[in-house]
């Protein structure tokens, strides 16, 4: 339950040996003839894993939405679904979640047959935390955080995200990582570089 | 040798020595971080050149580049005066270190000494005790609390340390009996020893009185860069800025490690077997293989203390003069009375 | 633990002006303002609740006696918990006398709220600059404060951007401090003792982060020392009174944003017992929780030890904790999708279950770490430098922590048994076996012995918790399911949590100290008051009492020692 730490003194001969100095720099030099661990960004880069919180993007309407909910939300909100096309129901419950309401600009637009769609979507990302509080709350999973993470821009327009970046993001998720099974990370050569001393072996899973 | 013969190969020896001393002092720089580097687990400088082998020129390039900033209020006079106060005393060391045997070219033998005065030596130290000036202008010229501790911080430590280094340095200069670099490297090639191996608790001595006027870690407190953010360099801007380090940390250490070679380690003699002879396995280059000697002593020295530097921790400012004063200092004046009873003992 | 009914009724007894009352979340002694420190004193000395927890006011806006200030108090003996209240109208008399750290809470209380400490004596502004003239934490503050200055965009003045649609650059902004508003709160502080101040921060590479220390120096020697706090101060506090109570795990993360898991969880685990669900909580999010809070203080204490090496100009070993820094924050960044800000807890489990090789990955560096670390100790623990600048340094005795209100290994290292997670076990700490490390003389060189030892129990905690997870099928439930949805509603993203009214004291062990959360609720959606113990700001106000006639390169091992995080102090 309590465990006491205390010093360890050196004995005169480790003294005048100098030992301790030695013990450590016997270490230091093991270190610098063992393989460096930098990953070279830019030039190297790490995916990041799937459940990466990076930038915003809506999925598209593609046949995979999640069952009921979607339907039910699309009946209960009155939404035209568009293949090709966001998800967004216009529930207005990621707006709800998010601890900075203000970043969120939703607006829905009337058709002629009297149903709906999304037609302004706009996230300021200069005031967006990343917590991920309104991907959780969208029922429909349209909202959702991708693995973009590189988001220096050069304006502050560059920052707000709209309804085409947001559903081009997407429709690249959706091709390039959707289908990927849930996992830590992917275990490629990049991330092998400060895991190799690790011996790590994750099982080799087929990204196809 | 005529007069003019003489002043060329004075003027050639300036040449060289200060290509090499400023040469390398800049890729010293490259070499200190990609040693620092490897200790640390990363690669260092890649992007510059193949494996970064430009980094010196570049880094040079863009210090030279930058703005040149003058503080305010800042002693304009003092605050350039420094760095020529930091780097002339710190190269003239070099005015006194022999490279290398005397060797024989255009029929004329040519001692690889700038000046073989008889009192090398001494010189070495008092050039030494120059380079507080620079540091103790900087300090006091840039007008700032950070600059103006470091320097005191410096300055105690080279005053306290200079007694000690002098001191330790006494032992291998009563075994050789003379105070000229190039006849200690004789003494010692003559007794058949190199002086480590009689002078053990004064080579200690010296190799950490040599860290501490380089303000090397453990004892680069006046740089301290969590507590004086780089002490008394902190004012200065571009090159300025870059000649400081390259002066403290690479010439000066290449200085001493020079002067310690030659009271130690047997200047530019191989591999010594103590009171039997040299062992020389680079006996094919012939009288160049002495060169190459004090090149391989200096280097592994220059590297100990990288090693040493990337792995140990600081002292306080306090506790590194309590050092010399009290445990350094005894210890050289002990090796002192040692050394009188080992003197009359040696031939040569 | 609360104080038992006993102990409540054996301070009635001694003092029988007082009224005592004991709910099942907080045991509360209310007093007379005019008896407070006659009744704080008694109940220090002669009841042993002797460590300074917290202080603080909440603003009830009622007529009458409008403040209601609490004293949250500590029997290390005991292990019991009391709460001293009392109400006043604009003053309260201090408190400084019986613990320093009161101190320090009182500037905090006289700049949010206004109180007027009497006999304080040194009453000046904690964050906000001495000329500004509000009190933010009154009530009827806003929220987005008084914006009242033109601060132009460059875009505007430069390139004649209009500044169209609502998703652009606000003009108006509050009242931001100017130079002379610094420079005033500056000569507004203590008398200088010396000649010299040295003004070290707030940006020092020394201070880890916004921290504006004045030396006063006499040649290396500092006579006395200052803090100016605030730079980073963002108003948490009075954020979280505008927030539900899921939304503001979000600024958990920001506090200490170094071990933002340890305050997600201690936030969520305050709200889960005021809320009564502590129970139902699943064994599988209480064991994720635990070891995932349990990797980030590792995660902080790496932190702590490279930046704490670095100081000393040990400096490889900064990157060496880095490198397995970097280990750790792959492995949170796998698990949760983030690295540093990570609102991974949710109220009622965690956000998400372990991904598939989360265990093995874990596994793999706890297996590996111990070895590093041990190489570690190689360099630092027995070298004789280290020894030496740490060894008699910002000597800490059993006094001084419980008059300084210090927790965390800091208190540990001074040999006092304070760990929230034995004394008051949350999630899985009950079910799991570790040890605390204690140390004897309270130097710098115990903490960092206490901080080293705490490493290697944590990967203790997690092999167990691996293991424990390791049984676990994947469908078993990682969110709580609330009995009563109708009532209670449990759910990811927390829309429409209703909180019964209430009062709760809630502390996590943090890396840095006792992380507490005074949540007062009036149930709603959003709590009334929290007050934020942050561990850090009460380690920090013991920094000026150590560094007396110490060197100025003490200041870096001191610091550093007391490991606070600006986020968290200033909040």
């Amino acid at each position: 339950m309590i465990k006491k730490v205390f010093e360890k003194p050196l004995n005169f001969l480790e003294t005048i040996l100098f030992l301790d100095f030695i013990k450590g720099m016997s270490i230091t030099i093991k270190q610098a003839f063992t393989k460096t661990i930098t990953t070279h960004y830019p030039y190297e880069k790490l995916t990041p894993p799937k459940r990466f919180r990076g930038f915003f993007g809506h999925k598209t309407v593609n046949g995979l939405e999640p069952q009921p909910a979607f339907d039910e939300w699309v009946e209960r909100m009155k939404i035209e679904p568009r293949p090709g096309q966001s998800r967004c129901v216009v529930c207005y419950l990621c707006k709800k979640a998010c601890p900075v309401p203000d970043l969120f600009e939703i607006d829905g637009q009337k058709l002629e047959n009297g149903k709906k769609v999304v037609s302004v979507f706009n996230m300021n990302l200069m005031l967006c935390t990343f917590c991920g509080l309104c991907v959780d709350a969208c029922p429909v999973d349209c909202l959702f955080q991708s693995d973009i993470h590189e988001t220096a821009s050069f304006s502050r327009k560059d920052s707000i995200l709209n309804l085409e970046k947001l559903e081009a993001i997407g429709k690249s998720w959706q091709d390039r990582r959707e289908h990927e099974p849930d996992r830590i990370w992917i275990d490629d050569d990049a991330r092998q570089a400060l895991w190799r001393e690790n011996k790590l072996n994750l099982k080799k899973v087929d990204n196809a | 040798m005529s007069i003019v013969a003489l002043g060329i190969i004075i003027a050639i020896k300036v040449v060289v020595i200060l290509a090499i001393i400023l040469g390398i002092g800049a890729y010293l720089t490259l070499v200190e971080r990609k040693v620092a580097a490897h200790i640390q687990r990363r690669p260092g400088p890649m992007v510059v050149g193949w494996h970064g082998l430009l980094q010196p020129l570049a880094d040079g390039i863009k210090l030279l580049t930058k703005e040149d900033i003058l503080p305010s209020s800042a002693n304009q006079v003092l605050y350039n005066l420094a760095i020529i106060m930091a780097l002339v005393p710190a190269s003239l060391v070099f005015a006194v270190v022999p490279f290398g045997p005397e060797i024989h070219v255009f029929g004329y033998d040519v001692k690889p000494i700038l000046t073989d005065v008889n009192i090398g030596i001494i010189m070495a130290f008092a050039f030494g005790s120059l380079a507080v000036y620079g540091v103790a202008l900087s300090g006091w010229a840039s007008n700032s609390k950070y600059a103006l501790i470091g320097a005191l911080r410096k300055a105690g430590i080279i005053i306290s340390y200079e007694v000690v280094i002098t001191f330790a340095a006494l032992g291998p200069i009563m075994l050789a009996k003379s105070l000229s670099t190039y006849d200690i490297v004789m003494a010692q090639i003559h007794q058949k020893v190199w002086y480590i191996f009689l002078q053990p608790i004064s080579f200690v001595v010296f190799v950490f009185a040599l860290l501490a006027e380089t303000g090397r870690v453990p004892f680069d407190i006046q740089e301290a860069e969590a507590e004086l953010v780089t002490g008394f360099t902190v004012e200065y801007g571009g090159m300025k800025f870059g000649l400081f380090p390259l002066v403290e940390w690479y010439v000066e250490v290449l200085s001493l490690s020079s002067i310690l070679t030659v009271l130690y380690l047997g200047g530019w003699s191989p591999i010594n077997i103590p009171f039997v002879g040299f062992v020389d396995p680079l006996f094919f280059l012939g009288p160049w293989s002495g060169f190459i000697w004090f090149i391989i002593k200096v280097t592994i020295l220059f590297l100990l203390v990288l090693w040493l530097h990337w792995t140990l921790p600081r002292y306080r400012i306090d506790q590194i003069t309590t050092i010399a004063w009290k445990v350094m200092l005894p210890l050289a004046l002990f090796n002192i009375l040692i050394t009188a009873f080992i003197a009359p003992l040696l031939r040569g | 633990m609360q104080a038992s009914e006993r102990t409540l009724n054996e301070i009635k007894a001694k003092l029988p002006y007082v009224e005592v009352k004991k709910d099942k979340l907080l045991s509360v002694v209310y007093v007379q303002k005019e008896l407070l420190i006659n009744t704080l004193k008694a109940i220090k000395e002669d009841f042993g609740f002797k460590l300074f927890i917290d202080h603080s006011v909440v603003d009830t806006l009622e007529a009458q006696n409008r403040f209601e200030a609490f004293y949250i108090l500590y029997n290390v003996d005991t292990k019991e918990r009391i709460v001293v209240k009392t109400r006043t109208e604009h003053s309260l008399p201090s408190a400084e006398k019986l613990w320093f750290a009161a101190k320090w809470a009182e500037r905090e209380c006289y700049d949010m709220f206004g109180i007027n400490y009497e006999g304080h004596e040194h009453l000046v502004r904690a964050f906000m600059w001495d000329t500004y003239s509000h009190h933010p934490l009154r009530k009827d503050f806003p929220l987005q404060g008084y914006e009242t200055v033109e601060l132009p965009s460059l875009n505007e003045t430069v390139f004649g951007d209009t500044l169209s649609g609502t998703m652009n650059y606000r003009r108006t902004h509050t009242y931001v401090p100017t130079l002379k508003d610094l420079e005033y709160t500056e000569r507004n502080r203590i008398k200088k003792k010396a000649q010299v101040v040295l003004n070290w921060g707030p940006l020092h590479p020394g201070t880890h982060g916004t921290m504006w220390f004045l030396f006063d120096l006499e040649g290396e020697r500092i006579v006395q020392t200052d803090v100016i706090l605030g730079q980073l101060h963002r108003g948490v506090e009075k954020l979280a009174e505008h927030e539900p109570y899921q939304q503001f795990l979000v600024y958990t993360d920001r506090m200490d944003y170094i071990s933002a898991l340890c305050s997600n969880q201690a936030w969520t685990v305050a709200v889960e017992r005021l809320l009564g669900i502590e129970d139902i909580v699943p064994l599988k999010a209480k064991y994720i929780r635990t070891m995932m809070s349990e990797l980030q203080r590792i995660n902080s204490h790496l932190l702590w030890l490279g930046t704490y090496a670095l100081d000393l100009g040990a400096l490889t070993i900064f990157l060496y904790a880095f490198k397995e820094r970097e280990k750790i924050m792959d492995i949170i960044e796998g698990i949760t999708g983030a690295r540093l800000t990570i609102s991974y807890t949710r109220i009622g489990g965690v956000r998400m279950d372990l991904p598939e090789g989360a265990l093995e990955v874990i596994e793999s560096f706890i297996k590996f770490f111990p070895k590093e670390l041990k190489d570690w100790e190689k360099i630092l623990s027995r070298n004789r430098i280290w020894v030496k600048r740490n060894k008699d340094v910002g000597v800490l005795s059993k006094e001084d922590i419980y008059f300084y209100g210090l927790t965390g290994a800091v208190a540990r290292g001074s040999g006092v048994f304070y760990d929230i997670r034995k004394l008051e076990p949350y999630d899985a700490y009950s079910m799991v076996e570790f040890d605390v490390p204690l140390g004897e003389n309270g130097d710098c060189y115990d903490r960092y012995l206490v901080r080293i030892e705490e490493m290697k129990q944590s990967i203790r905690i997690i092999e167990q918790c691996v293991q424990k997870l390791k049984t676990m099928s994947p469908n078993e439930p990682f969110m709580a399911e609330s009995q009563d949805p109708k009532k209670l509603k449990l759910t990811l993203d927390g829309i429409g949590l209703k909180v019964p009214a209430g009062e709760i004291y809630s502390s996590g062990e943090n890396p840095r100290g006792e992380l507490g959360f005074y949540i007062n609720s009036k149930g709603g959606l959003k709590p009334y008051r929290v007050k934020i113990r942050p561990g850090s700001f009460y380690n920090l106000c013991v920094y000026p009492h150590l560094m007396e006639n110490r060197y100025v390169a003490d200041a870096v091992t001191i610091l550093a020692s007391l490991d606070p995080v600006v986020g968290e102090v200033d909040r």
